[in-house]
C-alpha cells in the first residue's frame, strides 16, 4: 500500500497564490498516519485532491494498492428523517453489519442510537459521522479533524479502537493536536508553507497501540521533531 | 379560539370598513356611494349563503390550480437542478417567463378555452405557478454538501435522494412558499372570473360592480378572506404535521 505524490501544483481558483509547488511525498504501509500542519496549509485541500474531489491540478498523485479513497470531515451531517440507527442499518454493507455494533459500543454511542442526528452533541455528532465511514468498504480514509470535540479519553479509546479493528487499512488523519498525532500515528506527513523546501517532510511516530507502554522520551522527541518541521 | 392568520385578517377587514365609515359619515357620502349598516346588514343577509358557495366554488378551483402548479413547479424544479444544458435552459427560461406579467395572457386563454373551469383553473395555475417554480429551482439546484458528500463519495447518491435530501433540508422555505403560492392561486381564480368566468366570487363581485352594489362587494370581501386564512392555516397545520412527522420532531 502506498500513496505516492509527485510534483504536485496546485493555486486555488481565482487565486494567484500557489497552494503547492513541486510538492512531493510518500507514505507507504497500512496504519494510521497523519497529516499535520498548520492553518491554511492546504491540508485539506490536498486530501481532496488524493480522494478524487479536486482534479484540476499537475503532477501526480499515484495509490498502489488502494483502490478505495474515502475522505470524511467533522462539519459532516446524517439525514434528518431517520434515527442514527436506521441510517446506520440502512447504508452498512451487509458483510459489515457484525462490525456496527462494535464500533457504536466502542465509540460510545449506544445512547445516540434512538437520537435524530441534529438532537447529539457535536462530540457525538463526529463519532456518529466516522462510525459510518468505517463501516464502508475503504482502503484509505482520511480523516480530515474527525475527533473534533471529542474529549481525550474517548479520542484514545476510538483511535486504539480503529488502529486494532483495521490493521491492513491506511488511515490519514488530518488533526492540530501534536501530542496525539505524535502518539498514535506511525508516519506523520508534516505540510509545510509554499515557500519552505521542501513543503512536506515525512517524520516517525510513537504508532502507540496500547499493548506496548509508551516511552515518554521519544514521545517528547516526535513533538519536537514536529514541531522543528512545522 | 381563533388563529392568529383568522383574527389578523379580521382586524384589518375591520379597519378598513371602519375607514370607508368615517370616509362615508365625515363627507356626508350618499348610500349609493357607500352604502350604511343598514344596508351592508341587509345584503348581509341576502347573499351570505350565494356568496359563500361562490367562495367556496372560487376557492375549489384555487385549491385546483395550486396542487397543479405545486406539481409542475416540482417536475420542472427537479429538472432545473440538473448542471448540464437542460438545467441551465430550464433555469434561464423561468427567470425570463416569471418577468412577464402573466395575467396579460389571460384573455387569450378564454378566447381559446372559452369562459369554462379549464380557463379558471389554469389562469389560477399559472399565476402561482411562476414563484413557486423560481423558489423550488433554486432550493434543488442548491446542494447540501455536509450531507450528500457521504452518498456521493460512497457512490450512493441518486437523483430521487439528492431531492429528498435537499427537501427535508429547506422543507420550512418549501412550506412558506407553497402557503405564500396560494393566495396568489386565489388572486388568480379571481381575476379570471373578473375577466370573463360565468361562476365563481369574482364573478358575483363583476356583477355587483356593474351595479355600483359596495355592499355586496364587502360581503363578497368578507368571505374571500375568511375562506382564504382558513385554507392559508390548513396548509400551514399541514406543513406542520409534515415536519414534525419527517423531522422526528
Amino acid at each position: 500500500m502506498q500513496l505516492d505524490i509527485r510534483e504536485l501544483n496546485y493555486v486555488y481558483p481565482g487565486s494567484v497564490r500557489n497552494v503547492f509547488r513541486q510538492l512531493s511525498c510518500q507514505v507507504t504501509d497500512p496504519g494510521f498516519h497523519a497529516l499535520f500542519g498548520p492553518s491554511g496549509v492546504g491540508k485539506t485541500t490536498l486530501a481532496k485532491m488524493i480522494a478524487g474531489a479536486i482534479k484540476e491540478f499537475s503532477g501526480d498523485i499515484r495509490l498502489h494498492q488502494i483502490n478505495q479513497v474515502l475522505y470524511t470531515y467533522n462539519l459532516e451531517r446524517l439525514p434528518g428523517w431517520s434515527s442514527v440507527q436506521e441510517h446506520l442499518t440502512q447504508i452498512t454493507p451487509t458483510p459489515n453489519r457484525q462490525r456496527m455494533e462494535e464500533l457504536v459500543d466502542s465509540f460510545g454511542l449506544e445512547t445516540s442510537l434512538n437520537s435524530r442526528f441534529a438532537q447529539l452533541s457535536l462530540g457525538q455528532q463526529n463519532r456518529t459521522n466516522l462510525t459510518r465511514y468505517l463501516l464502508q468498504d475503504f482502503d484509505l480514509l482520511i480523516m480530515d479533524e474527525s475527533l473534533a470535540n471529542v474529549d481525550e479519553i474517548t479520542k484514545e479509546k476510538i483511535i486504539l479502537k480503529i488502529k486494532d479493528l483495521y490493521p491492513e487499512r491506511c488511515f490519514l488523519y488530518i488533526s492540530h493536536n501534536v501530542v496525539e498525532v505524535s502518539k498514535f500515528c506511525k508516519q506523520i506527513l508534516v505540510l509545510r508553507s509554499h515557500h519552505k523546501d521542501p513543503q512536506a517532510v515525512l517524520l516517525q511516530g510513537q504508532d502507540f497501540n496500547g499493548r506496548q507502554p509508551l516511552a515518554e522520551r521519544d514521545l517528547e522527541q516526535s513533538m519536537l521533531e514536529i514541531v522543528n518541521a512545522t | 379560539m381563533l388563529h392568529r392568520r383568522i383574527y389578523q385578517f379580521l382586524i384589518i377587514y375591520f379597519i378598513g370598513f371602519g375607514g370607508l365609515m368615517l370616509v362615508k359619515y365625515s363627507l356626508n357620502l350618499s348610500d349609493y356611494v357607500i352604502p350604511g349598516f343598514s344596508d351592508i346588514g341587509i345584503a348581509c343577509r341576502r347573499y351570505f349563503g350565494l356568496y359563500l358557495l361562490a367562495v367556496l366554488n372560487t376557492l375549489s378551483v384555487a385549491i385546483l390550480g395550486h396542487l397543479l402548479s405545486i406539481c409542475m413547479a416540482t417536475m420542472v424544479g427537479i429538472i432545473g437542478r440538473l448542471t448540464d444544458w437542460i438545467g441551465s435552459f430550464i433555469r434561464v427560461a423561468a427567470y425570463n417567463i416569471q418577468a412577464y406579467p402573466i395575467v396579460a395572457v389571460a384573455p387569450i386563454i378564454f378566447i381559446l378555452l372559452g369562459d369554462g373551469l379549464s380557463s379558471r383553473l389554469l389562469i389560477a395555475a399559472m399565476i402561482c405557478y411562476f414563484p413557486l417554480l423560481l423558489s423550488i429551482i433554486g432550493i434543488f439546484s442548491e446542494p447540501v454538501v455536509e450531507i450528500e458528500h457521504f452518498f456521493e463519495s460512497t457512490r450512493r447518491m441518486n437523483w430521487q435522494l439528492q431531492v429528498k435530501i435537499r427537501a427535508f433540508e429547506n422543507i420550512h422555505k418549501l412550506m412558506t412558499v407553497i402557503v405564500g403560492s396560494a393566495t396568489l392561486a386565489m388572486v388568480g381564480t379571481i381575476v379570471a372570473e373578473f375577466i370573463a368566468a360565468n361562476a365563481g366570487i369574482g364573478y358575483s363581485i363583476r356583477i355587483a360592480l356593474y351595479q355600483s352594489d359596495l355592499a355586496k362587494i364587502l360581503v363578497a370581501l368578507f368571505l374571500i378572506g375568511i375562506c382564504t386564512s382558513i385554507y392559508l392555516v390548513f396548509l400551514e397545520w399541514l406543513g406542520m404535521i409534515i415536519k414534525r412527522r419527517i423531522g422526528g420532531i
